[in-house]
């Protein structure tokens, strides 16, 4: 037992070492979001000699954000409960029901996500003009819904495939329609496979550029992403600006996480069933 | 049955909430009768503010019923939208395009402006960088060109005059050796990292080499990349890298911040630059003294030579095909090029304008003297390849600096890539 | 019950409606496409003569061969998670920290990754000045065509790992600790634990992270490459996807595009299949 909790501390100085590597560059932006330009250019790593918020307000203020803020906003929130939803209920149907095509479905969903979204850029903007959808709000949500559905749908389903068959057969018994045992069975168990997703769902969206610069050309639609990038001139090389423009892109998904962290980790146990 | 009518309607409900806020949203993308939508990725630039101001004041007096919308696209991926748009078939009316390669590959989309923009023809310069076809697709905004910068107060520490840069490359290169020996400073900063390094070097430094013959045969497309000149500037590109001339790690050295921050800096007392744009005057005069910047014309690598300024149009606007009135577009694009908006564009945005009857007197001697160059100036050498070509040059750059290609293997192959563009 | 026997098409109809109008269809028109001309021949059937010409292209072959060096690094980018999970559950200290912070380069978007890290890999960098320190020459990190693809990976890796490592930890908690004590009364070195208990208890997510981890690697490195090396040195770090991007955007060669699409998404079907039927035969797998 001494030997292996000395092994455990052995093993935690490399892990912290780890820790400190995925901080810093996070910790490094933020300080060059408080610099100016020229303190910058002369030393990019020390810290900033007085801190201030200038960039920020640029990086909001030039970039119309609060504007994108709303759109990414009201964009990722639509996705991810559609994303949520439609998965759901594909991914019970597909990982607890037998049905004919299931396995077929299943196979599907994962060719689907060996697509590289390079793969249909091109044709995809055409489909979604001729559909009227090109810069509209419903047409990104629908975009992002396609991207990341085959993601949700494989994950929901391995985790539905988990769940014992007895379950279902049980809720049947007491008399549940298959759209029952969805809603009042299923929808609970899979909530802590839900958060994950969600959040996973939530993350991608947030942080698209290639989609949402594809399918929403016009300045007033940008997400808020787009309008970091769009920071970064031809030439541009205000780096304290931009540094400025991703801090406020990152405290969102940022403080997402953390308030969900808990459930992520706190196990996915509803799924295994003792005696 | 009521279960699935009952999931039917909350999926109504789920579709209709995924369109919340979309009415707000504005209409189409495409311009109608009484709309025109410009793309460029300048108007996000507070620089241009004025510029633009200028030239919508202009156009609102001709047609004060046509609103103007200026849509801002980040540069990185510019290109690749406005493919998209071009073969989705719907899109801005005006844009904006580089000169060169950029704008030839895609006349398909674009409407010839010749019949409408005549009367600037005398007025502007730079318009064979965007003449396909014998025809002109857009009206040029900047001039764009690559003059040899060089930073006086390192030739000052050195003990040299920066009154008298050296003429010859031999000269170069031992006042460099001495700069770098007095002053730890290197003799070019470079950045290759995007494989545009070599671009501006065969464009800065190719009036050194050919002779007056052999530029404007290449100009004009009968290039002969086995001549001994031409195979010169390549030798000279992997020489300079391998001899410790140019600053460390060009391969992965960013051109548009980390090379010509290097210069500013002062490690390394030349760079290849730009007029307008980045990388030029305005830029370097944030950090080095306007007194302490030079610029040289280049030196003269083979005898025979006569080194000369590369210059083209920069920027300019087009006009895409399916604009509802083609008359009025163009209209837009005279007004973007009016006297009044680009001395603006100038003052501001410290670009070299296509009117060179613009006073510039006012930015400085090293402006005076680059402008004095123009009349006397030549296309450069790398506008005149073909997209395709000037990617393969990018790479077989970096392979040249790297070892793992030998000149000759490269020059074989820009030939043949050259031949089929 | 006629209506419950209809039911599970009912609950997939919406998503796959989705994925036929804003996948298939797209993928399929893009196919199709692959097979007419580019710029003068726009439009004109040209058969398989984009694929001729991408076979051609040395650019391509290599972009296909740094594909099947991501494939072989595929186990190192599934092991450092698995083991840094391992370690976290068996509760080293610190490990609530750890388990809070790995997770944070997962909330950068890859461009923004990519952006810092240019900064950090600089030649003149802080990662080369560490080296110094040490007494070790600077490392071109991303302009030595031998080590770039693989600074790019690192990055990619930093970037992901904490997705993966969530997944893992969501595998522990279902792991039946039990089977962990036993082992660990006997004494069993952890090697060994993790062979016989963690392996296998955890075959099902190993295989999830095993795919999604390969999907990230084949495409998603997209933003990194355009931020980091854009496909330099002399297109050492060219993936296929960025080779489209570049056809695409760049050349404005839409068909080509799409010919090296289709090939891309060929290659990635036969690799997935590999993989899976890999994982499968090694018996892991329920």
């Amino acid at each position: 037992m001494a030997a292996a909790r000395a092994g455990r501390w052995l093993a935690s100085v490399p892990m912290a070492a780890l820790a400190l590597a995925t901080i810093y560059p996070l910790v490094f932006t933020t300080n060059v979001a408080l610099k100016t330009r020229r303190e910058y250019v002369l030393d990019r790593f020390a810290p900033a000699e007085a801190p201030h918020a200038d960039n920020l307000v640029t990086a909001w203020e030039s970039a119309g954000m609060a504007r994108y803020f709303t759109t990414s906003l009201i964009v990722v929130t639509c996705a991810v409960v559609l994303l949520l939803w439609l998965g759901s209920m594909a991914g019970f149907a597909i990982g607890s029901l037998r049905f004919r095509g299931s396995r077929t479905l299943f196979l599907g969903c994962l060719a689907a996500l060996f697509v590289p979204f390079q793969v249909i850029m091109v044709p995809l903007a055409r489909t979604m003009a001729d559909l009227g959808l090109l810069d509209t709000r419903p047409g990104l949500v629908l975009a992002y819904v396609a991207q990341f559905l085959p993601f949700t749908i494989f994950l929901m389903a391995s985790y539905y495939a988990h769940i014992p068959a007895e379950i279902v057969d049980a809720a049947r018994i007491d008399g549940n329609t298959t759209f029952g045992v969805y809603r009042r069975i299923m929808l609970p168990m899979g909530t802590p496979a839900l958060i994950s997703v969600g959040i996973l769902d939530a993350l991608f969206c947030w942080n698209d550029v290639l989609i949402a610069l594809l399918l929403m050309p016009s300045a007033g639609n940008r997400t808020l992403m787009v309008g970091v990038t769009s920071l970064r001139g031809q030439y541009s090389d205000n780096i304290p600006v931009f540094a400025a423009g991703v801090l406020i892109a990152a405290v969102p998904v940022l403080v997402i996480y953390l308030f969900f962290q808990r459930h992520i980790a706190e196990g996915v146990t509803a799924g295994s069933t003792k005696g | 049955m009521k279960r699935p009518a009952r999931w039917a309607a909350a999926l109504a409900a789920a579709l209709a909430l995924a369109g919340c806020g979309s009415a707000s949203g504005p209409g189409q993308s495409t311009g109608g009768e009484h709309k025109l939508v410009v793309w460029d990725w300048k108007s996000g630039d507070p620089s241009a503010a004025a510029y633009l101001e200028k030239a919508k004041a202009d156009f609102a007096g001709k047609h004060p019923g046509v609103t103007v919308e200026f849509v801002a696209q980040p540069f990185d991926q510019y290109y690749t939208l406005l493919g998209a748009a071009i073969q989705a078939g719907e899109g801005p009316d005006v844009m904006l395009f580089n000169g060169g390669g950029r704008i030839r590959d895609r006349v398909d989309a674009l409407v010839p402006l010749d019949p409408h923009v005549a009367e600037d023809r005398n007025r502007l310069t730079g318009w064979d960088a965007f003449v396909a076809n014998g025809q002109t697709y857009a009206s040029p905004v900047t001039l764009q060109g690559h003059p040899v910068y060089f930073n006086k107060k390192l030739y000052r520490q050195a003990g040299l005059d920066p009154d008298s840069p050296p003429v010859t490359w031999t000269d170069f290169t031992s006042q460099c050796a001495t700069i770098k020996d007095r002053t730890g400073a290197r003799c070019f900063a470079l950045g290759n990292k995007e494989g545009a390094g070599i671009q501006f070097f065969l464009s800065g430094l190719g009036s050194g080499a050919l002779t007056d013959q052999e530029y404007r045969d290449w100009i004009a497309g009968n290039r002969d990349w086995s001549s001994p000149n031409v195979k010169r500037i390549f030798e000279l590109w992997a020489e300079t890298d391998a001899t410790g001339l140019n600053t460390e790690g060009a391969n992965s050295t960013a051109m548009f911040n980390d090379s010509f921050a290097k210069f500013q800096s002062g490690e390394a007392a030349h760079v290849i630059g730009l007029m307008s744009d980045v990388g030029h005057w305005q830029d370097f005069g944030e950090f080095i003294d306007p007194g302490d910047l030079g610029v040289m014309p280049a030196p003269a690598i083979t005898s025979g030579a006569a080194p000369s300024l590369p210059f083209d149009g920069g920027i300019g606007y087009a006009v895409a095909k399916w604009t509802a009135d083609p008359a009025i577009a163009a209209d837009l694009v005279r007004s973007l090029t009016t006297k009044d908006a680009l001395t603006a564009f100038h003052a501001d945005a410290g670009a070299i304008a296509a009117d060179t009857s613009i006073d510039v007197s006012k930015a400085g001697p090293v402006v005076s003297q680059i402008v004095s160059g123009i009349s006397g100036g030549e296309p450069a050498l790398h506008v005149a390849l073909s997209s395709e070509t000037l990617d393969l040059m990018g790479r077989l750059s970096q392979q040249l600096l790297s070892g793992s290609v030998t000149v000759e293997d490269a020059l074989a192959q820009l030939a043949a890539s050259d031949r089929n563009g | 019950m006629g209506v419950d026997r209809l039911a599970p098409y009912v609950l997939v109809a919406p998503a796959v409606l989705i994925l036929v109008v804003l996948r298939l269809y797209p993928l399929a028109l893009g196919v199709n496409f692959s097979f007419t001309g580019d710029g003068e021949r726009d439009g004109t059937a040209v058969g398989l003569d984009n694929y001729a010409t991408l076979f051609d292209d040395p650019l391509f072959l290599g972009s296909l061969r740094n594909v099947a060096l991501l494939v072989l690094l595929l186990p190192v980018a599934v092991a450092i998670p698995g083991l840094l999970a391992t370690f976290i559950y068996l509760r080293v200290p610190g490990h609530r920290v750890f388990r809070g912070v790995y997770f944070f380069p997962a909330v950068l978007s890859p461009v923004i990754a990519g952006a810092i890290f240019n900064l950090l890999l600089a030649f003149d960098g802080p990662a080369n000045a560490v080296l110094g320190a040490v007494g070790l020459g600077p490392v071109d990190w991303l302009g030595d065509p031998d080590i770039a693809l693989f600074a790019v990976v690192g990055v990619h890796v930093w970037a992901t790992f904490g997705m993966a490592l969530v997944v893992f930890l969501a595998g522990f908690s279902t792991l039946d600790s039990t089977l962990l004590d036993a082992a660990r009364i006997d004494g069993a070195a952890l090697p060994r634990l993790i062979w016989h208990v963690i392996v296998p208890g955890l075959s099902r997510t190993i295989q999830f992270v095993f795919v999604t981890t390969m999907i990230g690697l084949l495409t998603s490195m997209f933003g990194l490459l355009y931020v980091m090396t854009g496909g330099g040195p002399g297109g050492a770090t060219y993936l296929p996807e960025y080779y489209i991007w570049i056809q695409q955007g760049q050349l404005d060669r839409p068909a080509l595009a799409s010919a090296a699409s289709t090939v891309l998404f060929l290659v990635m079907v036969v690799v997935g299949l590999l993989q899976i039927s890999l994982l499968r035969r090694s018996g892991r797998v329920d």
